[in-house]
């Protein structure tokens, strides 16, 4: 079947994780057409995430309760009008503008398509957060989210005895998924001190279902004998070809790891995580303003109420418009759908979908103001450290070349290529400005946008549909 | 606050930065300061390609370039560590009219006394297998190479600073104005205070007009002109030369055909020069148009020049391109860059408007200036690249 290299509808999602799904199912229920452009092989997005079609846990996964939302919306797109378009990626977007219609191009296999839509809904999630310290390029480090999706999305365990370290929510779920796939967690280190987690307790008891959640990783922890440690971290990882050991210990109150605590563990998988960077790129192209705030992720774009950007008819949902989770995500989603629909239907939008996304974000902003990255885990960071992991640029690159060429991302950039591999700074930007800046609390530059969105084949270019 | 130099280079592109290489090395005990109000290497020199090429157009441009590139070999032996790779060029031809270039540019090179060979369609093909096998024929030349030009910034100012110890770099340091007492440069003005110094130099790119006006130079005609580029991934590059179309000698180094002035005007030209780089992906170039100072990309200019790329390289339409940008030539009107002192001002020094060649002739025209400044040997005759040209 050959499919049409140009396709139209009423409304283009970017993104068919719960913020992608919500808007669009919204804005199908009122009657419009609405396609959604994602690059994995299902919809789902990060966290509900499913299994490639034809295959089954043999035991499935333990979940939290807030999966039974991604559930139901898996279900109701399914049974929806809603035309889900898998394994595109966007890589180049313009925004609708008076009577001309917006366009999205995304490369879909071989085949190089382009989606016209009256109006664009941004939800293209986050990713990882990571740090960097010795060892952490050896293979059997991982991510959290990469745990997640080896244990959730394809059903592999990473290995039997696992580390899990870094800051923030994501922590837990990391936990709970290994436990559940049978890897034996030896121990559990949250960098952020204990009352770190007491702050972040009233965000938490303003949502209630994040309460539902925060009780079921309490209890998955306590069934499992791990008990997360605060304060901690994972100092260096050691091994011959791959993660044997991994050396952990305390840090002190800005973060500083006390040498003095270290003890080595065996271990042969690391979990890492750090938080999620907000994948603001396609907000950019499309000129959307981005701005910082530490607690989400660092630069996103700027929502307004109902997902509305600085762009007339362009909608930013989910980690895009910060980091927040996925009840953010399907509360920030349904409503830009709403206003979407009331803006193509010329009719007033409801207000309770906004007062609803608006109290969860605001819940979700006061939990995670409390995991900020504490500045001195990146004085683990030794002179030969890897920062760059795409062109295996290393720490006392990354501050040479801030000595002689500026401390801004860019200047880096050009002192020593760190950023200018396939990632494009997406993974490093953070890490490369930290340690270039030796623990300053600056925020990093905003990360400078090009077409293509993300790598794509030369034919993809050359073939993209003039619309 | 006020401080004071010997030397201010304005401008840390690779003309600013082997300005101060070379004058580091000429005067140990100097201070030197590389002032630049973005990132050192982060405009145009940031954003182009690292082809050391040797144009053999003329006997004096030969002798220009082919001694600049003789001394980034220099260079790479004294310091390194800027992707250095003496690939060689290969001249392709596309059709067979092309292949009539293939002796003229031969010619042009035994004129200057050097020599390049003329390859069939085979022993083309035995060089670079990656290569459209209906090539009907290339013309070799070995004496190019490429380098990474950011880094190569950074090595020069490395080796100037193990000559000269007083040796720094400001970035992030706008210039302002000057002072100057009578026809005496006196002083830089900054943003963020005044330096003292009898001696400054205008290595400004593009905006080298803007800062001349500053220092009282009522038009320094240089303009710029837009280059769109991409870059593949890393270990996907179907070539492993430096590649360039024949057809490139017709365009690319002549003159403009169009008004330089008028940047409505410019629908843009394009001639494929391919870069293999050392990290393994393959830089893809490269267009030219005038239109002012803008650097959002030229879809359509892109589009044209990835086209002929892929005929060239046919391999390129299954490899990932991971970026793409734009970058600004400072193109000088006349064709021939301004490197010298300025007549009218005493210690006002001008090195801009190399255009598509501002890496390969780097290094001479750094050597230019400090023989000057200092009175010692130029290493070729500087005049034609004499600012007083333009009064
Ligand atoms: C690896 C990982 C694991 C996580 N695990 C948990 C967890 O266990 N519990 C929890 O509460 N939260 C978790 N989160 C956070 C969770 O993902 C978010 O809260 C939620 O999924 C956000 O929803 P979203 O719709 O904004 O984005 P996502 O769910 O991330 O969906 C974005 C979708 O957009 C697609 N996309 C992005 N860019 C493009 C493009 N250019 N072209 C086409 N498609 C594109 C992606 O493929 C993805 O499917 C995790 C996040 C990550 C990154
Ligand atoms: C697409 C493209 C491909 C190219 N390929 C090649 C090639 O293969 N081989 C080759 O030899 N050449 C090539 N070139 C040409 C080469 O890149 C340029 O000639 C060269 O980089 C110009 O260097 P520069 O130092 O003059 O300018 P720049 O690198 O632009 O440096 C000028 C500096 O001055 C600074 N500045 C400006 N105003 C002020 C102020 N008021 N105060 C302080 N600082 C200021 C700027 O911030 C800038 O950093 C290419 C160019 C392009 C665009």
């Amino acid at each position: 079947m050959t499919r049409d290299a140009v396709i139209e509808a009423d409304v283009g999602v970017v993104g068919a994780g719960p913020g992608g799904m919500a808007a669009a199912l919204r804005i199908a229920s009122s009657g419009l057409s609405v396609v959604v452009l994602d690059e994995g092989a299902r919809p789902g997005g990060q966290i509900f995430r499913q299994l490639p079609e034809g295959f089954a846990h043999a035991s499935p996964p333990t979940e939290p309760p807030s999966h039974g939302a991604g559930h139901e919306l898996l279900h109701a797109l399914t049974g929806s009008k809603v035309s889900v378009e898998s394994h595109a990626t966007v890589w180049d977007a313009r925004a609708p503008r008076g009577d001309d219609l917006g366009c999205l191009w995304f490369e879909q296999g071989v085949a190089s398509r382009a989606l016209r839509c009256k109006a664009i809904v941004l939800a293209p999630g986050a990713m990882d957060r990571c740090v960097p310290f010795p060892g952490w390029t050896l293979p059997g480090v991982i991510t959290a989210g990469a745990a997640q999706v080896m244990v959730r999305g394809y059903g592999i365990k990473p290995g039997s005895r696992a580390v899990v370290a870094g800051s923030g929510p994501l922590l837990l779920p990391t936990v709970t998924a290994l436990v559940s796939a049978g890897v034996k967690v030896v121990a559990a280190l949250e960098s952020a001190p204990r009352r770190a987690a007491l702050r972040a307790l009233p965000g938490v008891l303003r949502s209630g279902a994040r309460l539902r959640e925060a009780f079921f990783y309490a209890r998955q922890l306590w069934r499992s004998g791990v008990s997360l440690q605060f304060s901690r971290a994972v100092f260096a990882v050691e091994g011959d070809g791959r993660v044997q050991r991994a050396v952990i210990g305390q840090l002190d109150r800005e973060g500083n790891p006390i040498a003095s605590t270290a003890k080595t563990v065996d271990a042969d998988v690391v979990c890492t995580g750090f938080g999620l960077v907000p994948s603001i790129e396609i907000g950019q192209r499309l000129g959307c303003r981005a701005t910082w705030n530490e607690a989400r992720g660092g630069w996103h774009i700027e929502a307004l109420d109902f997902g509305a950007t600085n762009v007339d008819r362009v909608f930013a949902v989910g980690e895009i418009a910060g980091i927040g989770g996925s009840e953010v995500a399907i509360a920030e989603g349904r409503a830009a759908g709403e206003l979407v629909c009331a803006q193509l239907q010329q009719r007033g939008a409801l207000t309770h979908v906004r007062d609803r996304s608006r109290a969860v974000r605001a819940a979700a902003d006061a939990m995670l103001r409390a995991f900020s990255v504490p500045r001195g885990v990146y004085s683990l960071v030794k002179d030969g450290t890897i920062v760059c992991r795409c062109e295996d640029v290393n720490a006392k690159a990354v501050r040479d070349a801030s000595a002689l060429h500026g401390d801004s991302l860019r200047a880096i950039k050009m002192g020593c290529r760190a950023g200018m591999g396939p990632c494009q700074g997406r993974i490093c930007a953070p890490s490369v400005q930290a340690i270039a800046s030796r623990g300053s609390t600056r925020a990093w530059d905003e990360p400078v946008v090009q077409i293509p969105l993300k790598p794509v084949r030369t034919s993809t270019i050359l073939d993209a549909p003039k619309v | 606050m006020t401080e004071s130099a010997d030397v201010v280079v304005v401008g840390g592109g690779i003309l600013g930065c082997s300005v101060a290489l070379h004058v580091a090395r000429a005067l140990p005990k100097a201070r030197i300061l590389v002032l630049d109000r973005g990132p050192i290497a982060g405009a145009t020199s940031g954003r182009c390609m690292g082809h050391l090429m040797v144009t053999p157009d003329t006997k004096e441009e030969y002798a220009f370039s082919q001694t600049s590139v003789r001394m980034w070999a220099g260079l790479q032996e004294e310091i390194g560590g800027f992707d250095y790779n003496p690939t060689g060029a290969l001249y392709l031809a596309d059709a067979p009219e092309d292949l009539e270039l293939l002796p003229v540019l031969q010619k042009q090179f035994s004129d200057c006394g050097d020599t390049a060979a003329i390859l069939d369609q085979k022993q083309l093909r035995e060089i670079e297998p990656g290569l459209a096998h209906d090539l009907p024929g290339a013309l070799f030349y070995q004496g190019d190479g490429v380098v990474l030009p950011m880094t190569a910034c950074s090595a020069m100012l490395r080796l100037g600073q193990r000559h000269n110890a007083r040796l720094e770099t400001r970035p992030g340091t706008e210039v302002t104005g000057f002072d100057g007492i009578g026809s005496r440069m006196t002083a830089v003005r900054t943003k963020h205070g005044t330096i003292t110094t009898g001696n400054v130099v205008i290595a400004c790119g593009v905006w080298s007009p803007a800062v001349a006006k500053l220092a009282g130079i009522a038009a320094l005609p240089i303009v710029p002109r837009a280059g769109n580029l991409a870059i593949t991934a890393h270990h996907s590059t179907p070539i492993q030369t430096q590649l360039l179309e024949v057809s490139y000698i017709r365009f690319a180094h002549g003159a403009a055909k169009v008004d330089p002035w008028k940047t409505d005007e410019d629908q843009g030209g394009h001639a494929v020069n391919m870069q293999p780089q050392s990290a393994g992906g393959c830089l893809i170039g490269s267009t030219r148009q005038f239109r002012g100072f803008d650097t959002t990309l030229n879809r359509e200019l892109l589009h044209r020049s990835l086209l002929r790329a892929q005929r060239y390289a046919p391999g390129l339409l299954g490899l990932p391109i991971v970026r793409t940008w734009v970058g600004l030539r400072p193109y000088s009107v006349d064709k021939h860059p301004f490197v010298g002192p300025w007549p009218q001002t005493d210690g006002l020094w001008i090195c801009s408007g190399h255009e598509g060649l501002g890496i390969s002739l780097s290094m001479i025209s750094g050597q230019l200036i400090a023989a000057q400044m200092t009175g010692t040997p130029c290493a070729v005759d500087p005049t034609s690249w004499l600012p007083r040209r333009i009064l």
